[in-house]
């Protein structure tokens, strides 16, 4: 999908109403921000904004994240883990030292 | 107030100027010192002269920005005032970087059209080669082209591998550059928050006395002062406001300019 994200109220306008007006283009309205299908028209829809508003317009394409492809199998154990957790304050970094689970900041530094 | 239109000079408290060919747009920007054709000698416009000083029967208004500009003539101020004059100043202190990554997105379209290419010249001259080579002909001419265009391959990749890091530090930039273009959509929505919650609070103070006014006109009007007609609308904001410059009249509410004059407790030029 194309995530098309606005910076200035302009932009935001503009954006709010190209969602009313094409309802079945937009995937998704998230208040100053909207997900376009991946068309040739959501990206008409979304250049359009860039050329009016430049820098105030951020468009990125997405991608659904399939964690058994992308995810290394520890972080993935690790954020199951961590939903279950037995008290709901404990912060991760504490809950991780406890268990094998990877540190936080490691995880930080690596790239998916 | 003194109007001279180059031909005829009039003056006095109140000016009627039906007769001359003056137009509102000419009389209104003499009133406010940027207009060049027609000289109008008055006291500096106030606050209120850009919403109210100008009337005509197909204006359009917002009674409560009317009101709000009224009362800033008055001198009124609203609780907000302060908060928006730091807003304001925090948004005229706010450096928002303009980088583009637009070059750099292109750049990397061009190269990898280079590339694609170059793939295709190389896999070419590599099939007229083997075909050469089949035939037992001479293939020292298509190899030299080959080698020659397999270094240029080999550039072109070199290339986009640098297009794309380019392209990878433009965008993190303009993602950093983007927390600054935040921060300033967080400020103009706070701002206009304040300036509406201002507008407000400001009309609130003049509320009653805008009520009397309607009252007061010599014409009839509904009970609810902001169901009126637009005309009757800023015309009691006008009465209400204080004016000092004259007041720009195109309309027949009033019997007389003179009549309008005292009603508004104003100038006017009558157009």
């Amino acid at each position: 999908m194309l995530l098309v994200v606005t910076y200035s109220r302009a932009a935001r306008q503009t954006l709010r109403n190209a969602c009313e007006a094409h309802e079945e283009t937009v995937v998704r309205r998230l208040g100053r921000a909207a997900l376009f299908e991946e068309t040739e028209f959501g990206a008409f829809l979304a250049l359009r904004l860039r050329a009016e508003y430049g820098v105030d317009v951020q468009v990125e394409r997405t991608d659904p994240l399939n964690e058994f492809e992308a995810v290394p199998e520890g972080v993935r154990e690790a954020a199951e883990a961590y939903a279950d957790r037995e008290h709901a304050s404990t912060p991760y970094a504490k809950f991780a030292a406890g268990d094998d689970h990877p540190d936080p900041a490691a995880m930080k530094d690596r790239e998916l | 107030m003194r109007v001279d239109d180059g031909e005829t000079v009039r003056e006095g408290r109140v000016v009627d100027a039906r007769a001359l060919a003056l137009s509102r747009a000419d009389a209104v920007a003499a009133i406010r010192g940027d207009g060049a054709a027609v000289a109008v000698a008055c006291p500096e416009p106030g606050a209120a002269h850009e919403r109210v000083g100008e009337v005509y029967p197909e204006l359009s208004v917002s009674i409560r920005g009317a009101l709000a500009a009224a009362a800033r003539s008055r001198g009124h101020t609203a609780p907000q005032d302060d908060r928006i004059a730091e807003i304001e100043s925090e948004l005229a202190a706010l450096t928002v970087p303009d980088v583009s990554t637009r070059p750099a997105r292109a750049d990397v379209a061009d190269r990898a059209d280079a590339v694609e290419r170059l793939d295709e010249r190389v896999a070419e001259l590599r099939g007229r080669v083997q075909a050469l080579r089949e035939r037992d002909a001479e293939t020292d001419a298509v190899e030299t082209e080959l080698a020659a265009a397999m270094r240029a391959l080999t550039e072109a990749r070199t290339d986009l591998i640098a297009a794309r890091e380019n392209h990878d530090a433009a965008t993190e930039t303009a993602r950093a550059a983007r927390d600054a273009r935040e921060r300033r959509m967080v400020l103009e929505d706070r701002l206009a928050n304040r300036r509406r919650a201002a507008r407000e609070a400001l009309a609130d103070t003049i509320a009653d006395e805008y009520r009397d006014a309607v009252a007061a006109a010599p014409w009839a009007t509904p009970a609810d002062p902001f169901e009126v007609d637009d005309v009757t609308a800023v015309l009691a904001a006008a009465r209400v406001a204080d004016l000092r410059a004259p007041v720009v009249l195109s309309c027949d509410r009033f019997d007389g300019p003179a009549m309008a004059a005292d009603w508004l407790d104003a100038e006017v030029l009558r157009l």
